[in-house]
């Protein structure tokens, strides 16, 4: 059993813990609520993106440009499974 | 017992990170203030309309010509005004009101959103049919009331007959897009309408008379996307304190 590296990281494990519970947010709502630089939420998406648990959809609010972020049905599985093997190992390690 | 009380820690946060999805769910749920603006608006038009024509009318009947025709003018301007409204943000483009400002009211914190069901050919129906059957009740009991069958005081109790379980389907059709925190309006509607029948007296009399369905109902409606407001606040604070990292943890890869 393996622990998905991608998904372990704690600021991306709260990005893709904040898109389950909803349909999607944009960029500002995740930099407000993680307290993170632009550079480095932009980094830690770029990385979800590439591993295909996140859908980008990019628009304009008037002259704007507004991103927004979904996860993905992989996205969705992939977190179920981390969570299933974090509880696995814990089992193991009280036991 | 350090490595017990590491492990009791870690659990802990483990627990803390699953409540995420819930805190962030809530908060997209309860953010109220642009509906809320906008019906405002739409309480500042209707009362617009409200007061010039009785001004103008008022104006004919005492002879002040100019105050009636700057009336009629004004009207005609508050009229035209959907029309204007309609080409800007009708069609293609309905929904662009309530993102514009969707954007000046959270444009700070971001957005977060619930997906809004997709209804049925048979639910749209049903809603349309729910909408159109309020209103002729609505009418029918004003009606009922001026001519004399229904008393003034019990406009109220008679209009939770079919309001408040109107709400309750506009509810269950509309979730999870709204939390339960809608259904604060419905159980406030209901219960004042229980203690006029039981005898309170919660009811306007003399000019307002004709307003004892109308101030309820938009009054809870308020109060409603207040609490649902304020309840957004509490959830993004508590949303906060779970994603939060400092510094190195943060930023760290």
């Amino acid at each position: 059993m393996e622990i998905d590296k991608i998904i372990h990281e704690p600021t991306r494990l709260r990005i893709m813990m904040i898109l389950t519970g909803i349909e999607q947010a944009d960029f500002n709502f995740l930099l407000t609520t993680l307290n993170l630089t632009r550079g480095n939420l932009s980094r830690h998406v770029e990385k979800l993106e590439s591993a295909g648990y996140l859908k980008v959809k990019k628009s304009f609010n008037g002259k704007i440009p507004n991103t927004r972020y979904q996860l993905t049905q992989k996205g969705s599985k992939a977190l179920a499974q981390y969570w299933e093997n974090i509880d696995t190992l814990r089992r193991s390690g009280q036991s | 017992m350090n490595s017990k009380q590491h492990n009791k820690s870690q659990d802990q946060n483990t627990e803390k990170l699953r409540e995420i999805p819930k805190w962030t769910r809530k908060y997209a749920q309860n953010r109220t203030l642009t509906a809320f603006v906008l019906m405002v608006m739409i309480c500042l038009y209707s009362m617009g309309i409200g007061v010039t024509s009785y001004l103008a009318a008022r104006g004919f009947i005492k002879g002040h010509i100019i105050l009636a025709s700057a009336c009629i003018v004004v009207l005609a301007a508050i009229l035209i005004f959907p029309i204007i409204f309609i080409s800007k943000f009708g069609g293609k483009n309905r929904g662009l009101i309530g993102q514009k400002m969707d954007q000046w009211i959270y444009g700070r914190e971001g957005t977060a959103s619930i997906a809004v069901p997709e209804l049925t050919k048979k639910k749209k129906w049903l809603d349309f049919v729910c909408g159109a059957v309020v209103l002729i009740c609505m009418l029918g009991t004003m009606f009922l009331s001026m001519v004399g069958y229904i008393a003034f005081k019990y406009l109220q109790p008679v209009s939770a007959l079919y309001i408040v379980p109107v709400f309750v389907f506009e509810y269950f059709l509309i979730r999870p897009r709204v939390g339960p925190l809608f259904l604060i309006c419905p159980i406030l509607y209901t219960i004042h309408a229980i203690l006029i029948v039981a005898g309170v007296p919660i009811f306007f009399t003399g000019y307002l008379r004709f307003w004892n369905m109308v101030i309820p109902l938009f009054g809870y409606l308020f109060l409603t996307y207040v609490i649902a407001h304020l309840y957004s606040r509490y959830a993004l604070k508590k949303l906060k304190a779970l994603t939060h990292l400092e510094g190195d943890t943060a930023n760290g890869d």
